[in-house]
């Protein structure tokens, strides 16, 4: 009997931490939940390509390559290798178009169309 | 390291999503829900197509679930039976195996796609028990696909949102998952209302 009731207060040790668990990761969903809906700004990333972050911010892209002195044509690296190429470190990448994204959005006045392109090909934008 | 995984999966696209999708399904922890759902925002974007995307990735998973089954078939097996007959218990097996021989196919489907963390195991448990691998290739393929599906899809409809998504489905699978393991103790607590029991 003794056994019996050694195996039953483990497995009440076991139910109790499981609940407390899925206790845990239910408030992390609904918090999650709160998050997506107010929409909030994700942190950049470095797996993340520049087109991601203009998708997820609501910026034009061109307005991040420039950030970056990047020539403003579709740019399919995530940012780590950017980061790698250019020889500058994550942070300083982050700091850029963090930057770029915060004056491209109001109060600040809409930022104006890609300046090197030729003038016919324009209606990209 | 995850970082860098998934810096690997943004430059290399389909079969860097293939590699990582074999290694997730024979039970590297990986990130595969994050990754499918960025794969999914990458389609919103245009930058890849959808269905390439699932079926490359539902590929690589189905041969990864095969890894965990043979491991458990071939290398499982034969050490399961040399330590039963050295300190015996060979009975309380063939008792786990008619368990498992019951619930296994469940376990199969739904450990492809609602509770992903469970897949490596049930892989490997399902070639121990010597589930028939034709119905374990079945159900594999059914439930990775629907993964594939729902994942990518999500990612697509929500492309702006990549991480709180994966973050929230990650979640809620534990929750699933948490849910499951509770209601299995406590029907083994309470459920048997055993009256000889002191």
């Amino acid at each position: 009997m003794t056994r019996e009731l050694l195996w039953r207060r483990v497995l009440m040790a076991l139910f109790v931490a499981v609940l407390a668990f899925t206790g845990y990761h239910a408030v992390r969903t609904v918090g999650d939940a709160i998050y997506w809906n107010a929409h909030r700004d994700e942190p950049i990333e470095r797996w993340m390509t520049i087109g991601y972050v203009a998708h997820s911010y609501h910026v034009p892209p061109h307005i991040l390559h420039r950030a970056l002195g990047l020539p403003p044509e579709p740019d399919r690296r995530p940012l780590g290798r950017i980061a790698h190429d250019s020889g500058r470190s994550m942070t300083e990448i982050e700091a850029r178009l963090t930057y770029a994204i915060v004056h491209a959005r109001p109060p600040y006045p809409p930022p104006a169309p890609p300046e090197n392109i030729s003038r016919p090909a324009m209606p990209k934008s | 390291m995850t970082e860098q995984l998934l810096e690997l999966l943004t430059t290399y696209g389909l079969p860097a999503l293939f590699g990582a999708m074999v290694l997730a399904a024979a039970g590297m922890p990986f990130p595969s829900s994050l990754t499918l759902i960025a794969m999914g925002s990458f389609v919103a974007q245009g930058e890849l197509d959808f269905w390439p995307v699932v079926l490359s990735g539902a590929a690589g998973a189905v041969l990864g679930d095969q890894i965990g089954y043979a491991f458990g078939r071939y290398g499982g097996r034969p050490l399961l039976a040399a330590v039963t007959k050295r300190i015996g218990g060979a009975d309380k097996v063939a008792q786990a195996e008619a368990y498992s021989r019951k619930w296994a196919g469940w376990g199969i489907f739904f450990s492809r796609w609602l509770i992903g963390p469970l897949g490596p195991w049930i892989n490997v448990t399902s070639g121990l028990t010597e589930y028939p691998w034709r119905w374990f290739v079945v159900l594999d393929v059914a439930g990775e696909l629907l993964w594939l599906l729902i994942y990518v899809s999500l990612g697509r409809a929500f492309s702006d949102q990549v991480q709180t998504v994966a973050s929230l489905l990650g979640n809620l699978t534990w929750v699933v998952v948490g849910l499951l393991v509770a209601g299995f103790l406590g029907w083994k607590l309470f459920g048997k209302q055993r009256v000889e029991a002191v």
